[in-house]
Formats: structure tokens, C-alpha cells, sequence
């Protein structure tokens, strides 16, 4: 075969598109499909997760045990995306309660240990030979866990009081794509090394972990360049509502906004998986104060008015969200950079 | 259904919650199971089988089988009646252990302390429908008139075999770069014209992933059955809008993601907020 790839699809209209567009204006509306072939795994997902979970432990059992393998269920579900953003403990206590029964099935947990979050992950093996040995990452709130699950085997394992400290690496991989690594600094002066679906969300949880742990991540503060040189982090970021507009009316979303110094300005919903609001600080024409309703104990929200749309954004944080906008959006006006798309 | 003692070991499995004396339902429960109607005073029933063994469990195609047969009941209320809430699958009344109380008797008492938020909720949901979208871009088409996967396919044209291989491998990828920054540019802006269609609109994690197609959004519509078709002319038009981009539009379905009774606080991530009117 000489010939690259075929396309599946062509990417240009044909000529009939254009005609059948003319004839009317706007196209056939797409129809939904209720094709039970087509639509059996998005059943499958709302059967599981949706409907009435009737909220009584007195007359009601809903079993809690999964049904459906856990890989499937918690595929469709989502949880591994929850679960990456270290989610659980936000969740109510059922599905909390299910998803610890789930995922302690096959690796057992001490008692008061609870998950704080699991993804794909791999441990580097660096005994007799070196070779990274994919699995999940489970952080609880005791341990740091690489374990593979099928056949089942912990690679590693390490108690939280156990670790002195975490930092990323930078690495370039065989194909020429730079990855972060975590190195974990064992607090018998060795170090272990692994990698995880998402490096900076483990790496915060970790450190969230650690420092609760009552640990002081400077084991060797005295002295050692502490991890804060190596992370370029946002501006600023934190909780933030978004107001989305609905058929009728209008409901606000939560989820986190994130301001990047020599970048955009980002809001994302921890159900989405991409920002809903991006940014750049030359797009930003106002923010204002404007008195509505809100999820917040303040009266007012702000009113971002961007080059494409106008946003409306609520937070605790309110005068910290309006300053640091108002200062980012001004200061790249009088000093352009060229990053923003 | 009399309230004997042989029947008090019996459990209930439930279907959906619908407005007392809507039609029987008529298809058969799970694995042939035959249906009833458990009826309370406060005006609200609910579709169930008395079931004698523990919870469903088994292998991934017998629960899909189960799932389908539990979403065939739904179904059927929700054509009949108009209106239901779904029950989850797997949902088990069984009789009270404190006070023996039989199952019939605990599901007719739940029905009923329940009944203003559960009939709240079936208005609500009254003439609506759950409708799912899942946009993906081909990154194929996406990526096939940009400058830099021109040259490289030029490139490939004129290389020996081996080294073509290489090359596709920085193919896929740069195609990959490209419909990612085109579908966080997509995502925005047809989220915000589905949701002008919708009563609510929640976003779910794709249940499938295809090679070569990169998810830009996949949410669960709460759209009035009215509404049905402005959406379905509103995705017609985004497809003719974006040629590399690949909708999938299923449903109308009972209102599956939309029955949760409790929303979640505000200090908690997550959508499924309790809507707020703009009023100054």
C-alpha cells in the first residue's frame, strides 16, 4: 500500500450542499436517533448513575455494590475523570461510600483510609533493571499506592509519613514529547520516581496530603532550594461561578477560573473537559460590578465583557477575581505579548 | 397485593415513580417479571416486581441485558403516563427490619413523606425530554488544509517506506495539536447555543472513544418536547458550519439525568445547580 490513509470522511461540502442549502435556508434539522445498537452504552451510564437513588437508609436498600465490572462502570461514569481531580471528597457520602467499596475490592484498605484520588500511572522499576511499570496511582489519605490490578500486584507502596517531599521532573520521552515525572524523596534518603496521567493534579493532592500529614515539606527546609522555583504557577485561580444561559432563564455553574500570567484566562467546570471561557487579556474589554442574584453571600457578581461575549462570574473572592482581571487585562495592553491566541 | 406472612420476606424492585392512576404499564420487567402498581394516598405509584432474590449481579452481558429490560419499563411509563422519574437500576424495597413492617408498606410510607418533592419533580419534568449530544472532530478532515500537515504529507509522498511510517506517527500527532486547539475553540460556543435550547443541560464523560476523532462536548439535554426539533436544526446547522465535525444526537428519553432530588450544595464543584432567575 503506497497511498496514505484515506480520509473516512471527505472535509469538503460537495457541490450538492451548496444547492440543497439554496433551496432552503436552513438545513434539515438532524434528527435524534433511539437506535438501542447506537445508544446501549449511554443507557447503560444513566441507568447506573441517574434516576431516583431513593435516600433512606430505613426503608430503601439500593445496592451498593457494583454490578457492572468496575472498569465499565466507572468508565461511564466519569469517576476516573473525578477521581484524577481528586473529587471524592466532595462527593456525598453513598457515592463516596461506593466508590471506596469499588476501588478497596482488590486493594484493601486500613480503617479511616479513604481515597483521595486514583489514575493511570506508572512506577519506575530501578532494581536490577529499569523499566516502568504501568498501573494506578491511589492516593489515600495514609498511603501513596502503584498498584496493577489485573493480575493484581502492588509495585509500590509508601506510607504518607514516609515521604518527605515530591517535585516534578521535566523529561523528554522516546518520542520527543516532554513529560512531567514526580520524584518522591523518601525520607531514608532514597527516591522513587513515577508518572501519572496528570503529573500537576497528583503533585498538588500529594502535597495537600503531605502537608496535613503534618509534614513540613521541607524536611530539609533549612537549607534546600525549596519546590517553588520549579513551578511556574497561575496568577490566580479559585472557585469561581460562571452564569450559563439556559431555554428559560439561567443557571450559574460551578468550577474553577484560572489566570495565567503570560497566558489566558480560563474557567472550567470540573464536569466539562474543556475551559468554557478562554481569554486573552487583549479580548477583555470590561469588568464591572452588576448587582444579581448569586450562589455567594454577595450581592453583586462581576460582568466581564470580552471582544466575542459577555460573561457573568460569581465568587467568595469577589474584589481579589475584579483586581486581578482588571490588572492582568491592563498591564498586557501596555505591554503586548505575543502568546495570546 | 394483601399483606400476608408469607409475602413479608418479599422485596420490591422499582422501576420509575408516576402520577397514581396513570396506565398500566405494558411490557413485561426484567427477565419476563410481572409488573404492578404499588399506589399511595399522596397521589403517587410506583412500577415494581415483587422480587425474591438479593440484587441483580452478574456477568457485564447479563446486566446489560437487565439494564435494557429496566430502561424497556421506563420507557413504556413514560410513553403511557406522560410522565415518570426513573428509578436507578437496582433499586430494592425490602421490609423494614426493625419493625417487620412488610415492603409494601415501606415504599407506600416512603411514597408518601416524599410525595411534595417527588410531585414537584414529575411536573417539572412533565412534556420534557433527555436528549444526548456528543460533538467529535475528525482530525483528519480538521487538519487536512493546514499549512504545516501539507508539507508533511508532501514530505511523506517522496520518502522510502520506513522513514514514511516515522512521519505519519508526527502526522497523527500534529493533526491531533491542531483539532484540539480547533475543538477548545468549538466547545465555548456550541455549548452556549444547545444550552439557549435547553431547560438544563449537564455535561458527561463520552461513553465511547473512536481513533482519529477528538471529543469537543457530550452533554445531557433536559429539552421541552416541543423544543426537539429547533435543537436538531441548531446541531444541523453547526455541522454545516464545521465539515470536520461529527454530531451524535440520541434520544428523546425519559429524563434520566435530570430526577436528582437533591442538588448539591455551593461550596461544591460540579453543575446541577439549583437554576437561578437573573432578577436584580
Amino acid at each position: 500500500m503506497s497511498h496514505p490513509p484515506q480520509p473516512p470522511r471527505t472535509s469538503h461540502l460537495t457541490q450538492g450542499a451548496g444547492l440543497a442549502k439554496d433551496l432552503a435556508e436552513r438545513p434539515a434539522a438532524l434528527q435524534p436517533t433511539r437506535d438501542p445498537g447506537a445508544t446501549l452504552p449511554d443507557l447503560l451510564e444513566v441507568l447506573l448513575n441517574k434516576g431516583v437513588h431513593l435516600n433512606l437508609d430505613l426503608i430503601i436498600s439500593v445496592a451498593d455494590i457494583p454490578l457492572i465490572g468496575v472498569n465499565l462502570r466507572a468508565t461511564i461514569a466519569g469517576i476516573e475523570t473525578m477521581l484524577e481531580y481528586g473529587m471524592m471528597r466532595q462527593w456525598d457520602e453513598q457515592t463516596r461510600a461506593w466508590v471506596q467499596k469499588s476501588l478497596t475490592k482488590h486493594l484493601p484498605m486500613a480503617d479511616g483510609e479513604e481515597i483521595v484520588s486514583a489514575m493511570a500511572a506508572s512506577y519506575l522499576h530501578d532494581d536490577f533493571y529499569q523499566a516502568w511499570r504501568p498501573g494506578r496511582a491511589y492516593l489515600t489519605n495514609r498511603r501513596l499506592i502503584l498498584h496493577r490490578r489485573d493480575p493484581a500486584e502492588t509495585l509500590w507502596q509508601s506510607t504518607l509519613a514516609d515521604i518527605s517531599g515530591v517535585e516534578p521532573v521535566q523529561e523528554t520521552s522516546v518520542g520527543g514529547e516532554t513529560r512531567t515525572r514526580l520524584k518522591l524523596k523518601m525520607r531514608d534518603g532514597s527516591e522513587e520516581m513515577i508518572s501519572a496521567a496528570d503529573p500537576q493534579a497528583l503533585l498538588k493532592l500529594l502535597r495537600t496530603e503531605l502537608n496535613s500529614e503534618g509534614q513540613s515539606l521541607g524536611g530539609g527546609a533549612n537549607g534546600s532550594a525549596g519546590p517553588a522555583q520549579q513551578q511556574v504557577g497561575p496568577l490566580f485561580s479559585g472557585s469561581l461561578w460562571v452564569l450559563e444561559t439556559l431555554a428559560q432563564g439561567s443557571t450559574w455553574r460551578g468550577g474553577r477560573g484560572t489566570l495565567e500570567e503570560a497566558g489566558d484566562f480560563t474557567w472550567k467546570s470540573p464536569m466539562d473537559s474543556r475551559p468554557l471561557l478562554r481569554c486573552g487579556p487583549s479580548e477583555i474589554v470590561t469588568v464591572e460590578r452588576e448587582t444579581l442574584n448569586n450562589p455567594t453571600d454577595h450581592d453583586e457578581v462581576l460582568r466581564v465583557e470580552t471582544s466575542r461575549a459577555t460573561y457573568r462570574l460569581a465568587s467568595p473572592e469577589l474584589s481579589k477575581w475584579q483586581q486581578h482581571l482588571t490588572e492582568w487585562a491592563h498591564a498586557t495592553k501596555e505591554a503586548p505579548h505575543g502568546a495570546a491566541g | 397485593m394483601s399483606n400476608t406472612a408469607a409475602q413479608e420476606a418479599e422485596t420490591l424492585y422499582v422501576y420509575g415513580i408516576v402520577p397514581a392512576g396513570s396506565p398500566e404499564p405494558a411490557v413485561a420487567g426484567i427477565d419476563g417479571a410481572e409488573l404492578q402498581t404499588v399506589t399511595a394516598p399522596s397521589g403517587l405509584a410506583a412500577v415494581v416486581h415483587i422480587h425474591r432474590s438479593g440484587p441483580y449481579e452478574g456477568p457485564d452481558e447479563d446486566v446489560k441485558r437487565w439494564v435494557l429490560a429496566h430502561s424497556d419499563v421506563i420507557d413504556d411509563c413514560w410513553t403511557r403516563a406522560g410522565a415518570v422519574l426513573p428509578v436507578s437500576f437496582n433499586v430494592i424495597v425490602r421490609p423494614s427490619e426493625r419493625t417487620g413492617s412488610p415492603a409494601i408498606d415501606q415504599l407506600t410510607e416512603w411514597l408518601d413523606s416524599s410525595a411534595g418533592e417527588l410531585s414537584q419533580r414529575l411536573d417539572e419534568l412533565a412534556g420534557t425530554s433527555e436528549l444526548r449530544v456528543e460533538i467529535t472532530l475528525d482530525q483528519h478532515a480538521q487538519a487536512a488544509e493546514h499549512a504545516a500537515v501539507r508539507e508533511l504529507r508532501a514530505e511523506m509522498e517522496s520518502r522510502p517506506a520506513g522513514v514514511r511510517r516515522l512521519l505519519e506517527k508526527r502526522l497523527d500527532k500534529l493533526e491531533r495539536q491542531i483539532t484540539d486547539q480547533a475543538a477548545d475553540e468549538l466547545f465555548p460556543v456550541s455549548r452556549a447555543r444547545i444550552a439557549a435550547h435547553c431547560l438544563q443541560i449537564q455535561g458527561y464523560a463520552p461513553s465511547s472513544r473512536t481513533k482519529g476523532a477528538i471529543s469537543v462536548l457530550s452533554v445531557a439535554c433536559l429539552v421541552d418536547e416541543l423544543q426537539i426539533t429547533a435543537l436538531g436544526a441548531e446541531l444541523a446547522e453547526i455541522r454545516d458550519e464545521v465539515p470536520a465535525a461529527d454530531i451524535r444526537f440520541l434520544g428523546p428519553w425519559p429524563p434520566y439525568s435530570f430526577v436528582d432530588l437533591t442538588a448539591p450544595g455551593p461550596e461544591q464543584d460540579g453543575d446541577q445547580q439549583q437554576g437561578q432567575q437573573p432578577t436584580a
